[in-house]
């Protein structure tokens, strides 16, 4: 899965790894570490900017989770949202800026242009939410939300369970996937048209990669809005 | 120039446990190098902005409450002034009207010795010339006239006179 190249791929202990994934991955991380790092050194009970910043972005996640997840649980979630949210941000802006081919084979790209990784995102939230479902009203009452309001419902919501997963990894994977490849698309247009078809590909290079700016942090935004509902669905019982 | 393949076409399981291991290590070093300062930080800040409004009112209910001990007070003297003034007046008023009794009484204690004085001194006065108008009149009389009248007589002819004299007054 990928957009102008193709997969440096192999095989260890019997599962198959994307060279690509892994380093963007690797370095989507390494980014957000190094951003909230810097921000969070000198700490002070009056904050100084990088502390402004960080602590903006603390209560931006905190708004994000605590407006689905009432009273304790939100406060326990709170990094979870943090961390989502930040990791999210610089995937998805990531391959906006930086984008490395090899020889045909993508080596740095932006990680949530993956299906594989967008949904492994989405089933982390639903097994979070499962997790804490049970925890919070005990295994008996937790499964018996599937046969609300009536029995025949566990379809219903059986089914939705799943759509929820689908949806909730596609949507992301979907937007980011679309912002790079009509990215790739008019880099492939000014590159191969002469000097007039690179110039005249300049701006909208600019104004797409804008757009995608936008959409990138849109769906950040989305993303761990929605897993919060998610989460706050599974921890509450549900009025009949 | 692109090639997609289909979803689950090729599963790349080593990169979802890629990723979820990746993610979980980065939530744990997030929490250690700045979730739990940042938030313990906030929790301090906002801890503490509680406490100062806390006691802000503490210290405003105690300010008020001062001015209210302080205008009790105040009112207090000032009433106590009053009666200080008032007691002073009544006091001055009492002092004048003795004063003025004790001056009257005085006066009148005076004029009355006075008048005794002068009645005591005009009885005095009165005797002495009745003895010397006696004792002269008898001189003259014997200078002027002879020696033919004596003393008792002539005491009686002045007695006689005088009483005419002092009816006459």
């Amino acid at each position: 899965m990928s957009i102008g190249g193709s997969n440096h791929t192999f095989t260890f202990l019997g599962l198959t790894f994307n060279a690509g994934n892994m380093i963007s991955i690797l370095l989507a991380c390494l980014i957000v570490l190094a951003l909230v790092f810097a921000l969070s050194r000198h700490i002070t009970m009056k904050p100084g900017k990088a502390q402004n910043v960080l602590e903006y972005a603390v209560d931006f996640t905190n708004g994000i989770v605590g407006s689905s997840v009432p009273g304790e649980a939100s406060k326990m979630l709170g990094l979870w949202g943090f961390t989502l949210f930040m990791f999210l941000l610089v995937a998805n802006n990531m391959g906006l800026f930086l984008h490395v081919d090899v020889s045909g084979i993508t080596y740095v790209k932006s990680p949530t242009s993956d299906p594989v990784v967008t949904m492994t995102f989405s089933l982390m939230t639903l097994t979070l939410a499962q997790f804490l479902g049970v925890r919070k009203l005990g295994y008996k009452k937790h499964f018996e939300n599937y046969l609300k309001p009536f029995k025949l419902f566990l379809i219903v919501n059986l089914f939705e369970e799943f759509t929820n997963f689908l949806t909730l990894g596609l949507r992301l994977f979907g937007n980011i996937l679309s912002g790079e490849m009509l990215l790739t698309m008019i880099t492939g247009m000014a590159t191969g048209g002469g000097p007039v078809m690179w110039i005249g590909m300049l701006p909208l290079e600019l104004i797409w990669q804008g757009f995608s700016v936008f959409i990138s942090c849109i769906q950040a935004y989305v993303f761990v809005t929605l897993s919060s509902v998610y989460i706050s669905q599974k921890i509450e019982v549900e009025e009949v | 120039m692109f090639s997609y393949s289909v979803v689950g076409a090729q599963l790349y399981t080593g990169d979802m446990v890629f990723v979820m291991i990746s993610f979980l290590i980065l939530m744990y070093l997030i929490k250690l190098v700045a979730w739990k300062p940042i938030t313990k930080m906030m929790q301090n800040r906002s801890d503490k902005i509680a406490n100062d409004i806390d006691s802000a009112k503490e210290s405003r209910d105690k300010a008020a409450e001062l001015a209210q001990k302080r205008q009790a007070e105040l009112a207090k003297t000032r009433e106590d002034a009053n009666s200080l003034i008032n007691t002073a007046k009544q006091n001055g008023q009492r002092q004048r009207e003795q004063i003025v009794e004790d001056a009257r009484q005085e006066a009148s204690n005076l004029k009355s010795s006075a008048e005794k004085d002068i009645e005591q001194q005009r009885q005095e006065a009165l005797a002495n010339s009745r003895k010397d108008v006696a004792s002269l009149s008898i001189e003259i009389a014997s200078k002027i006239i002879s020696k033919e009248l004596n003393e008792q007589d002539q005491k009686g002819l002045v007695d006689s006179y005088i009483e005419g004299l002092g009816k006459q007054k």
